[in-house]
């Protein structure tokens, strides 16, 4: 790539990242193409010259944000021969919930982007690749648990999945509302798998020490 | 023509259905004043004259329509004498048999993220729906046909699953149907409450 091609793919990304902050910081309907480009260090024509319209480059920061956002949830979970199919389990989890900081950035967006996938047709085949992502990721998991034996043979990998996708969402999305604590959701979601994993009791301390323990 | 709205023919309920109906279709930030006018079969002034402003009404069509929803819920589970057939009717009520409605759900706790006024709206009507959940669990707890768990636990968990997975099915996620919420739903509370669900039973 040229030195210039570089720089414009920089300033096209440098734009995405900053309609990406805007929105989870003011949602959608705040955004405004001007301050974007303040925030991204670019002048309007810039902007406009790579997005059409406002609606095109939200809808591209939108898909770009999904895939971000898809990709911090499917971040680094740990080398599952390191730390075994139930700590790592329990790592997945803490992946899905809002804990304070990025992570809770990112819910706020994923919010905004149920939002508007429900609403706007174009956005979901995005949103439900994100998902069929998540949840293969979940089911993959679960799945090379049960062969290791450290997960019950007869439990059914692709069903828990659904179900942890849904509670975090479900618990998640009422810890960002301070309904109640991260700790409390991870440890109600731990317990509804519990039994047809043949998981512990208690799931394992939280890998990040910053994250918040019962 | 007078500049006097006509008031006869228009009612608030028919003007808070109407601007419900413009979310729906168009979303919140999309619907405007003369759309809800035009939907009620009147003019903006008329609109304006019951609602002091477009985000007035639009909070108000949003919790009107939640109120709706409780009301024909909690009349409906009174005539279901069996606390298991109440369970499922709540289940089937929240994957779309019914007047649950999604869209204007995650409208208003998208916007009750920056929306102080709207998150205490948020906060009510899922502490009564959480509520409605937890009476049935101790209304079967009662008739000794539910395990002792906690009622407000649970609700808590039947609760979040049933969010998390309308919004799959909201995104028209193939693999998640309505079909496969309410098994999901159903026996996590058959798990949870020690009992069997009617198989198949409507509502």
């Amino acid at each position: 790539m040229t030195g210039a091609a570089a720089t414009e793919r920089g300033a096209r990304e440098r734009i995405l990242a900053a309609a990406v902050d805007r929105i989870a910081r003011h949602g959608i309907d705040e955004v405004r193409i001007a301050r974007i480009a303040m925030d991204a260090g670019v002048s309007t024509s810039l902007v406009h010259y790579h997005f059409e319209t406002r609606e095109a480059l939200l809808e591209q920061a939108l898909d770009y944000s999904y895939e971000l956002a898809g990709d911090v949830r499917l971040g680094p979970e740990g080398d599952v021969e390191e730390l075994g199919s139930v700590k790592r389990l329990a790592a997945m989890i803490d992946q899905c919930l809002p804990y304070p900081g990025m992570l809770e950035r990112d819910w706020i967006l994923w919010v905004e982007l149920w939002l508007r996938a429900a609403r706007h047709p174009e956005m979901r085949p995005t949103a439900a690749r994100l998902y069929a992502r998540m949840r293969g990721w979940f089911a993959e998991a679960i799945a090379t648990g049960i062969e290791r034996g450290e997960f019950a043979s007869d439990a059914e990998p692709e069903r828990i999945a659904d179900l942890l996708l849904a509670l975090a969402d479900g618990y998640g999305v009422r810890v960002l509302f301070g309904d109640l604590e991260v700790a409390h959701a991870r440890r109600e979601i731990w317990a509804a798998v519990q039994d047809e994993l043949g998981l512990p009791e208690q799931p394992p301390p939280p890998l990040d020490p910053a994250h918040p323990q019962d | 023509m007078s500049p006097r709205p006509r008031l006869d023919h228009v009612r608030r309920p028919e003007l808070l259905a109407a601007a419900a109906a413009v979310i729906r279709q168009r979303g919140l930030e999309n619907a405007r004043v003369a759309d809800v006018a035009h939907e009620a079969g009147t003019s903006a002034p008329s609109v304006l004259y019951y609602f002091a402003s477009k985000s007035e009404l639009l909070k108000e069509a949003l919790t009107s329509a939640e109120e709706r929803f409780y009301e024909k819920l909690a009349h409906r589970l009174e005539q279901i004498e069996s606390p298991r057939e109440r369970l499922l009717h709540i289940v089937h009520s929240a994957t779309g048999e019914g007047d649950y409605d999604a869209a204007l759900w995650m409208e208003l706790w998208a916007r009750a993220l920056r929306d102080p006024e709207l998150a205490a709206t948020r906060a009510e009507l899922d502490g009564r729906w959480r509520r409605t959940i937890a009476e049935v669990v101790r209304y079967g707890q009662e008739r000794g046909e539910f395990r002792t768990a906690d009622p407000e636990e649970f609700a808590v968990l039947l609760a979040s699953l049933l969010d998390g997975l309308s919004v799959q099915i909201a995104l028209r996620d193939t693999e998640v149907t309505p079909d496969r919420v309410r098994e999901l739903a159903v026996r996590l509370a058959e798990r949870e409450l020690g009992c069997e669900l009617p198989e198949g039973a409507r509502c």
